[in-house]
């Protein structure tokens, strides 16, 4: 396997079989990247991983939103994307939704943040979200931050090993959502060093031995202003 | 209304915390850089935290106002690029940029920073008029200090072709500075609750019920001031925003100063 | 009058006939843009920006295939030598025009159909070339904002001065000088996306300056590489 740095433009090699892999496009039976990434190619398969990029509303993904509008029948959500994110009254009503009786701002008003998982979206029409599952629905409290998506697999870590860390030693509970937007819950001094993390490792989130460094930053004495 | 940040921020704000980690009354960081636009007569780019600004200074000659015959022109105008924020599109400016612009403009103008009768030519028909244009590339709170900050930098840090007329009656072309009388500095604070935080964040000003930009001379000395925001302020807490913001002005004034010394 | 170059083929500013100005690049400079970057290109400094892809307010005005590319170039009042007022003017509009054009053909915008994507330019400090320079840093913040494009874009003029063909004119070439031909190019697949020009060329005169011209984008084009690739992959430089 052959590892290398590429930007948009450089070529990849011949195109293995099958259907156009994410990041790359085509010309003739060569493959180019179209972004700024890290590229593995071996024979029969080609990956680009992207360094940057808006977040691309994928089926399932469990997201943080902010609820920016209401109407009869729905609540539209921004979650940080190109396009904003719809939360249908029947989800949290149920079929028998009534638009009189049942009060969509009682719910959730303008301003409040909710989790979500995305049920449905494609080229022609705007994400669909779903509160069904448990857990799911309106945050009552904590600070939001907002990261480059393309970060938050690193801020998660190795199943989770990374945000297992911040939580423990800042002592606050971490909400992930895959379009960057996390909230944070815990003690007022816990909240500002956990933030602090958050934007570290977005900041290298290239550098190895990035989980050593975290661990001790938050291990040092609550350094004071 | 953000209900969910707001109630944790006002959590924070009891425990005298902010979620940068700044204690209620400090700035961000302040950079100054001056000289970087040398076809401008001045420039200053001046970063408040992440809100970054770049003034530009043109000298040229023209007419005075008619009822101004013996004074200089000064002109101080901000543009808000649709660089520097997602929610800003190309355009005229809206009621909100308008405002940044005119009291950026009377803290300088109000202060008396330049000596405009010392910018004219001939009385009534020819005077140097100064031209401050500020560009806004990015946006995250106080612009108010940032842009009144890099206007002032500019401005005293400027240099310009003058004639000068020697004792034996000869002209000769110098290049001086602009005829600076003192450097007025902007002090920025917004009220949360009953919590009054100095140099606010665009996430901070978002939750904010005061806003207050108080400008003082170099004797203490109030000279322009502006208050926004949808609550009313009681006599109680603007004494108290008063005399916060008298003796942070003078530390930014000396780091202002420094800047100003080293260009 | 200065001659604009001399019997040795040295230019005013010291410059043999095939040299670029100095060129100094930086991806990544403003916050709230979702891509950004910032050149220097002689005395040029300019600063480009890109939000989106984004909804188009109004709706109507999106296309239900594609994104929509819109770009704004623009010069600050302080760039030139005599103040500028603010407003938009004829020659910033047909300027925005064809650096748009000639980002167009790069990017990617099937993937993004119902949407804007945004790209302001601003001229801090204009030197001659102001549109090739914008070109490059445009290019530059579309990379850094992770849209996708078919190849990096980037631009560089060659003209004509006291007969001769030479590359990148300076501001007192291109005012004063026989001819100005502004070119953009793709390096990977070998196009031009960008092509103006005044004077008077002959057919071979013509053909020397663009084949001139892609020389000196392909050096710029090394340039940008490395700019992007400082930015992106720091660690492996330090290792």
């Amino acid at each position: 396997m052959v590892h290398s740095k590429v930007l948009p433009g450089d070529e990849l090699g011949v195109a293995p079989p099958g259907p156009l892999p994410p990041n790359t496009y085509k010309i003739g039976n060569k493959l180019y990247s179209l972004k700024i990434g890290l590229a593995e190619v071996e024979e029969k398969e080609v990956k680009v991983i992207p360094l940057s990029g808006p977040y691309i509303p994928r089926v399932n993904d469990f997201v943080v939103g902010k609820i920016i509008d209401v109407s009869a029948f729905t609540w539209d959500v921004d979650i940080d994307s190109m396009f904003t994110a719809h939360l249908p009254a029947q989800d949290v009503f149920g079929r028998d939704f009534s638009s009189i009786t049942d009060s969509l701002n009682d719910q959730f008003k303008v301003g409040d943040m909710i989790t979500g998982n995305i049920i449905a979206y494609d080229r022609t029409r705007d994400p669909l979200l779903t509160i069904r599952e448990h857990g799911l629905g309106k945050v009552m409290r904590g600070e939001s931050v907002k990261i480059s998506p393309s970060k938050i697999p690193r801020l998660i870590g190795k199943k989770g090993s990374m945000a297992k860390i911040i939580e423990s030693k800042t002592k606050t509970n971490l909400i992930i959502g895959q379009n960057g937007v996390i909230i944070v819950q815990g003690s007022p001094e816990g909240i500002v060093m956990a933030i602090k993390a958050i934007h570290l490792i977005e900041e290298k989130a290239h550098v190895s031995f990035l989980t050593s460094m975290i661990s001790e930053l938050l291990s040092k004495e609550e350094p004071g202003v | 209304m953000e209900t969910m940040r707001k109630a944790q921020t006002l959590d924070l704000l009891s425990k005298q915390k902010r979620i940068d980690g700044r204690a209620l009354d400090q700035y961000r960081p302040i950079s100054i850089r001056t000289g970087l636009i040398q076809k401008a007569n001045g420039s200053s780019e001046v970063s408040i935290g992440n809100s970054k600004v770049l003034a530009g200074v043109k000298i040229q000659t023209g007419t005075p106002f008619p009822d101004t015959p013996n004074q200089g022109l000064l002109i101080v105008n901000a543009e808000f690029l649709p660089l520097s924020s997602a929610q800003i599109e190309p355009g005229p400016p809206d009621e909100d940029s308008i405002e940044l612009s005119r009291v950026v403009d009377r803290g300088i103008r109000e202060s008396q920073m330049i000596d405009l009768k010392a910018l004219v030519i001939e009385p009534g028909k020819s005077v140097y008029c100064v031209f401050v244009d500020i560009d806004v590339l990015n946006m995250d709170g106080n612009l108010f200090d940032t842009l009144s900050m890099s206007a002032t930098t500019a401005i005293a840090s400027a240099k310009f072709d003058k004639k000068i007329i020697k004792e034996d009656g000869t002209e000769e072309i110098q290049k001086v500075p602009l005829p600076v009388r003192l450097i007025p500095v902007s002090v920025t604070s917004i009220i949360i609750g009953d919590n009054i935080i100095l140099d606010p964040t665009e996430e901070e000003e978002s939750l904010f019920d005061v806003r207050l930009t108080l400008v003082f001379n170099e004797e203490g000395n109030l000279t322009a001031g502006q208050k926004g925001g949808p609550i009313g302020i009681s006599r109680e807490q603007l004494f108290k925003v008063v005399d916060i913001s008298r003796v942070k002005a003078e530390e930014i004034r000396s780091i202002v100063k420094k800047a100003v010394e080293n260009a | 009058m200065d001659k604009l170059i001399d019997e040795n083929g040295i230019r005013l500013d010291g410059r043999k006939w095939d040299e670029l100005r100095p060129v100094k690049i930086e991806v990544g400079v403003l916050k709230n843009a979702n891509g950004s970057a910032y050149i220097e290109f002689g005395k040029n400094k300019i600063i480009a920006a890109v939000y989106g892809p984004r909804e188009a307010h109004p709706k109507h005005l999106s296309l239900p295939d594609r994104a929509i590319l819109r770009c704004r170039y623009h010069m600050s009042p302080f760039s030139v030598e005599e103040r500028k007022p603010p407003q938009p003017n004829r020659r910033e509009i047909e300027i925005s025009l064809v650096i748009r054009r000639a980002l167009e053909t790069s990017v990617f915008v099937e993937e993004f159909p119902r949407t804007v994507i945004d790209i302001y330019i601003e001229v801090l400090q204009s030197d001659g070339g102001s549109r090739c320079a914008s070109i490059i840093a445009a290019s530059a913040a579309l990379a850094d904002s992770g849209i996708p494009m078919r190849d990096l874009v980037v631009g560089c003029a060659v003209g004509k001065v006291g007969g001769q063909i030479v590359l990148d004119l300076s501001d007192k070439e291109d005012k004063e000088g026989d001819g100005d031909m502004p070119i953009a190019y793709m390096p990977n697949l070998d196009r031009i996306t960008l092509l103006q020009f005044d004077g008077e060329f002959t057919v071979d005169e013509y053909k020397r300056a663009v084949d001139l011209g892609i020389e000196g984008n392909k050096k710029v084009y090394g340039i940008l590489r490395k700019a992007i690739m400082e930015k992106y992959f720091k660690v492996e430089a330090e290792k």
